[in-house]
């Protein structure tokens, strides 16, 4: 059977099936929530009904390929597999991908050269620092690490330092979740919010350091990368 | 030991073969000898916004070494030349006289030795 054909197939389905409502509805649904999700203020509830439209949208996948009620199409094989290597390649690479970067980088523990670092992070969140050679100030969170180049080291104070490792600390904590996230947004064929994700790390940050040394922090690393 | 990608012959002096900021950086660390990333960016007044790529490419081509450095538990970057100014000039001097052989010949040779005799 070709593509073109089973999409033919899927619109008559649809047509003709009694779910045809109820898949309707769930669109519907999803895209009720996706405009609440642009008009809500507040960041975590932005995310909450953006990931419930795309739940929304899941359901409403999953309840086509139920009422198309036949063997073997080509679609739903190409979906399951899509679904399947995507998954596998999430869950797999962003458990191993601090140990990649820890090599690719050459990065050692932060606690060698600096040494209140690691305790203050230990305070929130169970992660390592690491830190890498590099001048330009940068820092990134990676599985159950931090990394944060000489640069920024350098380039920022220990109030600044403290912000951009609470920051940092925040995306570890709910790096477990990241995962379902972006597997999500894969099988929806949409994307991830990550600036939600930036402004509650920011506002955890600003909480842990204080709002000043957060935005000071910002603007040193900022400049460099703009 | 010197990787050069680009010559500008119409540029002036050391910035026909390296980067304006390249070359201020070089220049200053063959003055000054070890300088921290402060230093460096109070004498050449090039913001450390600018200089921190520029330092990172002169340390990867094997220009500038550095050592990370815990002065008063702050960390930093101490900056060194790995060839002085006349090493770094005979290097230069002898790739683009190469260059010139390879391309002209005996030509080549024949107004270096007229070159040499005005001088």
């Amino acid at each position: 059977m070709n593509i073109f054909g089973e999409i033919n197939c899927f619109g008559i389905c649809l047509r003709l099936s009694d779910f045809a409502p109820f898949v309707a509805l769930l669109i519907v649904i999803s895209i009720a929530l996706l405009a609440t999700s642009f008009m809500v203020k507040d960041p975590k509830h932005r995310l909450l009904t953006f990931v419930s439209a795309q739940v929304a949208v899941i359901l409403a996948i999953i309840a086509t390929f139920y009422l198309m009620e036949c063997e073997g199409m080509l679609t739903i094989y190409l979906y399951l597999g899509y679904a399947a290597v995507s998954g596998a390649l999430m869950f797999g690479i962003t458990r191993y991908y601090d140990r990649l970067m820890i090599r690719r980088l050459n990065a050692k523990p932060a606690g060698s050269i600096i040494g209140w670092v690691q305790r203050f992070v230990d305070q929130l969140a169970a992660a390592t620092v690491y830190y890498y050679d590099s001048a330009a100030p940068r820092a990134f969170a990676a599985g159950r690490s931090i990394f944060v180049s000489v640069g920024l080291l350098e380039a920022l104070d220990d109030d600044e330092l403290r912000a951009v490792l609470a920051h940092e600390a925040w995306h570890i904590r709910n790096n477990s979740r990241m995962p379902y996230l972006r597997q999500l947004a894969l099988m929806t064929f949409s994307s991830h919010k990550s600036s939600e994700l930036e402004i509650m790390a920011d506002r955890f940050a600003a909480e842990i350091a204080g709002e000043e040394a957060l935005s000071s922090a910002r603007n040193k690393v900022d400049k460099v990368f703009n | 030991m010197v990787k050069l990608d680009q010559i500008n012959i119409s540029n002036n002096g050391l910035t026909k073969f390296f980067s304006p900021i390249e070359a201020r950086i070089l220049k200053t660390l063959w003055t000054e000898g070890e300088m921290m990333t402060s230093e460096l960016t109070e004498k050449t007044s090039i913001p450390l916004t600018s200089i921190a790529g520029t330092l990172d490419r002169l340390v990867k081509a094997g220009y500038a070494v550095r050592r990370v450095d815990n002065v008063n538990g702050r960390v930093r970057y101490v900056y060194a030349p790995v060839y002085s100014e006349e090493e770094v000039a005979s290097e230069i001097t002898t790739k683009v006289l190469d260059s010139l052989v390879d391309a002209f010949g005996p030509l080549a040779l024949l107004n270096f030795s007229k070159y040499s005799d005005k001088k």
